[in-house]
């Protein structure tokens, strides 16, 4: 499915707010060389979830406007649901270390005001700039400290795994036990 | 022993002080060797070698020759004026002394002409501008005297106890000599008599340097301005040291190409130079510094890039580039605040 980053399917956005909004995703692009931000705006109907639109959105669009070196992973995706009038945010594998959910509640809190009245682009854009923000601040805390955003997304220890080395450690205790118990009534053996 | 040596030492520097003290004796031609040099013509050195004692020069000779063109003064020069002065008019007595003036140059007479009163005038208010005292002219006639019911210091006390400082000089066109000065009574106990006296004879020096009256008058005020800027600046307690020479004064004060530049020459750094001087610049230094920095600052965060840390996470939920979702809200209604959809549960946990 190919789409553009800025993609108003829904209008809420004139021009002079279209380029608004872009010149913030830009703004974030430029800033933060791996990721890329996209918004969408849609009437998704009655039916539709806004999460899974998002997922399904993020995992099949080709945003034609992104570089080829920034793909889907780095993508952070904010989807408009002019219909249900709700908004979420959805982001690829790169940054699922370092964002959480509240992070992106927050961004879309300040916005919540500015969707309230109408001012879709305004919302977008605060929404963008809290997000650059957040961005920031989790990059910065990513240099100091990876091992502590590595262990969240480290894979977990299967249990056939965990059944194993346990099988193993008690295995080596064995014959450590053994050898030690050999070696300790050596010396009382009787001599012929 | 150190003695000894202090005293060997002590004889041999006085010794050799005595020896210096004398003059060592010139050098004396050999008799042979001047015959054959003034046989070539020339003897080298004979004018400082000479032997001979100067003739002696009568004493009218020796008088210093009157330079060129200047011829002695004539008997109507020499003559000395000797008719009373006049007073000054009645009628122009209130315009001088009726009330503390408006004007810093005082001329109701119309003796300095419209455009030297006006050249004046607006020295005057430079120098107000630019000083924390006061200069004020009254400008008489040359041959004019004050009248006697009206005492200076009197009036001055009248009309200068209050405001701003002032100096105020009663200048006689044309007779730079009778000039009177007089200073505001805050002023008079701190500025000693003789530097203001100083100041009067040197701003008489000036317009005495002078030939034509107006010329004259401007010269003076504007050495007396330079006088009241270093009083100024001795008041102020300025570790200053003495009030430029009359020379110097002149140099600074002597007007070079008409009015404008008799101004801009006569301009004394007053407190607003000093003021820039100790302040402002160091101030606009420090302040361009920062705006600098500050600019370095943002040109920095401008051009800050950041990176993220990139691990291999597992695919989820069958995504292949995204299965982090992120939260979702409502704006629907302003009666569901962000505050209250915070807590958000996930659809696959719903009830159906």
């Amino acid at each position: 499915m190919r789409l553009q980053s800025l993609t108003d399917a829904a209008g809420l956005l004139r021009r002079s707010d279209r380029d608004r909004v872009s010149a913030v995703m830009d703004r974030i692009s430029g800033r933060f060389p791996q990721i890329f931000v996209a918004v969408y705006t849609g009437s998704l109907g009655e039916m539709a979830n806004l999460r899974q639109f998002g997922f399904w959105l993020l995992n099949r669009a080709a945003f034609e406007d992104v570089p080829a070196d920034k793909p889907n992973e780095a993508g952070i995706l904010l989807v408009i649901d002019a219909e249900s009038k709700a908004a979420g945010i959805t982001f690829g594998y790169l940054l699922d270390p370092f964002i959480e959910e509240s992070d992106t509640f927050d961004c879309l809190s300040r916005a919540h005001a500015y969707w309230l009245e109408g001012r879709h682009a305004d919302g977008i854009v605060k929404a963008l700039d809290h997000l650059a923000l957040v961005l920031k601040k989790r990059s910065r805390q990513g240099r100091r400290d990876p091992e502590r955003f590595e262990r969240k997304v480290r894979p977990p220890v299967r249990p056939s795994e965990l059944v194993k080395r346990l099988r193993d450690g008690h295995r080596k205790a064995d014959t450590a036990e053994v050898v030690t118990h050999d070696d300790s009534e050596r010396p009382s053996q009787p001599r012929t | 022993m150190n003695v000894p040596r202090i005293v060997i030492a002590t004889v041999l520097g006085l010794g050799v002080l005595s020896a210096a003290r004398q003059e060592p004796p010139l050098p004396v031609w050999d008799p042979e060797e001047r015959s054959a040099l003034e046989e070539s013509g020339w003897v080298p050195g004979a004018i400082l070698l000479n032997p001979e004692p100067l003739p002696d020069v009568p004493d009218a000779e020796v008088a210093e020759p009157v330079p060129p063109g200047l011829e002695n003064p004539t008997d109507a020069e020499l003559a000395v004026d000797e008719s009373p002065p006049a007073p000054v008019p009645e009628e122009f007595i209130g315009d001088y002394f009726a009330a503390r003036p408006e004007s810093f140059l005082v001329d109701p007479q119309g003796l300095l002409g419209s455009e030297p009163y006006a050249e004046r005038l607006g020295f005057l208010n430079y120098h107000a501008d630019d000083s924390s005292i006061d200069f004020f002219i009254y400008v008489f006639g040359g041959d004019q005297e004050i009248p006697s019911d009206v005492r200076g210091e009197e009036t001055i006390e009248r009309f200068f106890s209050e405001g701003v400082p002032a100096a105020i000089v009663f200048y006689f066109l044309g007779a730079p000599e009778r000039s009177i000065f007089y200073l505001s009574p805050s002023l008079t106990d701190v500025v000693a008599a003789p530097e203001q006296r100083r100041a009067l004879q040197s701003s008489m020096m000036q317009a005495f340097s002078r030939t034509d009256p107006i010329d004259e008058f401007v010269a003076f005020s504007v050495q007396m301005s330079i006088r009241i800027y270093w009083m100024e600046r001795m008041l102020s307690g300025d570790a200053v040291g003495e009030p430029p020479a009359d020379g110097a004064a002149a140099d600074l004060a002597a007007p070079v190409d008409g009015p404008a530049a008799d101004q801009a020459s006569a301009k004394p750094p007053g407190p607003l130079a000093e003021f820039v001087a100790l302040v402002a610049l160091p101030a606009a230094l420090v302040l361009s510094a920062l705006v600098t920095l500050a600019g370095l600052g943002f040109w920095l965060k401008v051009r800050a890039r950041y990176r993220f840390p990139d691990f291999e996470v597992e695919p989820r939920l069958g995504g292949p580039h995204a299965a982090g979702i992120g939260a979702v809200i409502s704006f629907a209604s302003a009666a569901s605040p962000p505050a209250s959809q915070r807590d958000q549960v996930p659809d696959y946990l719903r009830r159906l």
